[in-house]
């Protein structure tokens, strides 16, 4: 199966381990990725879309107008990127005047937005019976003694009029996904919750959403052997202040944080020194250790 | 907003309504019924000065100046909950990104909004990749052993800049710095 893949700027240009990840599950599983030349950011969706509308959805109908020119559908890997070009790909196909509008403007810079491809997130592919029949049968290091807390994230699942994707208060396909690669999922209280990442205004704002999601983790009677997220934003945002908050606090909370193709990598038999783990500030010590003995 | 606002009928902007509402996506705003389902779900409803059905009760008074000088509208997570939520979907998330645009227009720009979509003309991402930091990234992805990256046309992307009125709202905005 071939997709467009849709790097985006996060994961490519900072966390690109996470991107690494990603390739060699795909490359496991038998997805071939066709590279986007000269897409750009898909755009950002909270500065840009907060300050003109227009400029975020051309630039993401430019982005979608190579993959069409392509032929293939976006395959995305952030939550972020995947909010922006849905949510322009539902819009501008709600409203054919305002597609038009955004035409006008590409055209003169040789582009056009037909509107004729389906942009989806990694864990709607993964998600679907048959990839996870694939999976299955790909396992080398079934995960059967750990148990993970699944992040989903906001841009991912909401608002679901537009996602259209899993239930938008009991979301299960990242779950599901686990559970296939042989783990455990937990239900927790603040599973639902948002990162703060894109609460900018305020640092505060996602410290303490980190530290009500990591503290119950920790309270929790059973241990958890990693929060698992989707969106290399959710991944840095917990990461990072996780570490931050153990600091100023004197809570030594430990939980690493995982983007899903690692995890997914590490069950399908990808060696870990091939995927950079601990280049992280929680270390996932813990976890590599129970993973090799 | 802490003190009781006082204002005439005729001081109110009638029209404000309207000016959202003609706008792509934004139409639902004429539907609230003010149950507040928005607010009390909001993730960061501890943290603004006006609440989410309070912004849209706002907005439908016509107190333009009050919402658009609002810190609410910026400290929003954009976690789409009372969009999800919203009994008569309003869509709540999408109309404040309007409301931001709205205030940015007026020059009104918290720095932490402006800074990216700056870097995203310069570099075509949102992350600084020119000169020294790309050798660095290119240096990292090759070690990984991932393909180069070949980013956009950047004439493209000042085109649509320029085309849609941002990069005069930047000029504009960096002018009146």
């Amino acid at each position: 199966m071939d997709f467009a893949f849709f790097l985006g700027c996060t994961i490519p240009l900072k966390q690109p381990n996470l991107e690494k990840a990603f390739r060699d599950v795909c490359s496991i599983l038998g997805i071939n990725l066709k590279e986007m030349a000269g897409a750009s950011c898909c755009p950002e969706p909270v500065s840009l879309q907060s300050l003109n509308i227009d400029t975020w959805l051309t630039l993401g109908a430019r982005n979608l107008a190579i993959a069409e020119k392509m032929g293939m559908d976006v395959m995305t890997i952030c939550s972020g990127c995947y909010e922006t070009l849905k949510t322009v790909s539902v819009l501008l196909g709600e409203d054919p005047g305002h597609k038009a509008k955004i035409n006008d403007i590409l055209k003169k810079i040789k582009y056009e937005y037909r509107g004729d491809i389906n942009v989806l997130h990694m864990v709607e592919l993964f998600s679907q019976p048959q990839w996870l029949d694939k999976i299955k049968q790909s396992l080398v290091k079934p995960l059967d003694d750990f148990t993970f807390a699944v992040h989903y994230g906001c841009h991912l699942i909401r608002p679901s009029k537009i996602m259209r994707f899993d239930h938008p208060e009991k979301p299960e396909r990242i779950d599901t996904i686990l559970k296939t690669l042989g783990a455990r999922t937990i239900n927790f209280a603040t599973k639902l919750e948002c990162c703060g990442y894109c609460a900018r205004l305020q640092d505060e704002i996602g410290e303490k959403l980190v530290e009500d999601k990591m503290t119950e983790l920790c309270e929790l009677e059973e241990d958890v052997d990693a929060l698992i997220a989707v969106c290399p934003a959710c991944v840095s945002q917990y990461d990072r202040k996780e570490k931050l908050i153990a600091r100023r606090t004197g809570k030594e909370m430990n939980i690493p944080v995982l983007y899903l193709p690692e995890i997914m990598a590490v069950a399908l038999g990808v060696a870990l020194e091939d995927l950079n783990l601990t280049q992280r500030s929680v270390k996932p010590d813990k976890l590599i250790e129970k993973l090799t003995t | 907003m802490s003190q009781r606002l006082r204002k005439q009928a005729v001081e109110l902007d009638k029209n404000f309504r309207y000016e959202i509402s003609q706008k792509i996506g934004a139409k639902s705003l004429l539907k609230c019924i003010q149950c507040g389902v928005c607010s009390s779900g909001c993730t960061v409803t501890e943290y603004v000065d006006l609440q989410p059905h309070r912004i849209v009760a706002s907005c439908l008074l016509g107190l333009k100046e009050e919402v658009l000088s609002s810190q609410a509208i910026w400290t929003c997570s954009l976690c789409h909950r009372c969009t999800e939520r919203c009994p008569k979907n309003v869509d709540y998330s999408f109309i404040l990104a309007l409301l931001r645009s709205m205030a940015a227009q007026e020059g009104r720009i918290p720095k932490e909004y402006s800074s990216s979509v700056i870097t995203i003309l310069e570099n075509g991402f949102v992350i600084p990749y020119s000169e020294g930091m790309k050798k660095n990234i290119d240096k990292r992805r090759a070690r990984l052993g991932l393909p180069e990256i070949s980013g956009p046309n950047q004439n493209e992307i000042e085109f649509i800049y320029e085309e849609t009125g941002l990069k005069e709202l930047i000029k504009k905005t960096e002018v009146g710095k």
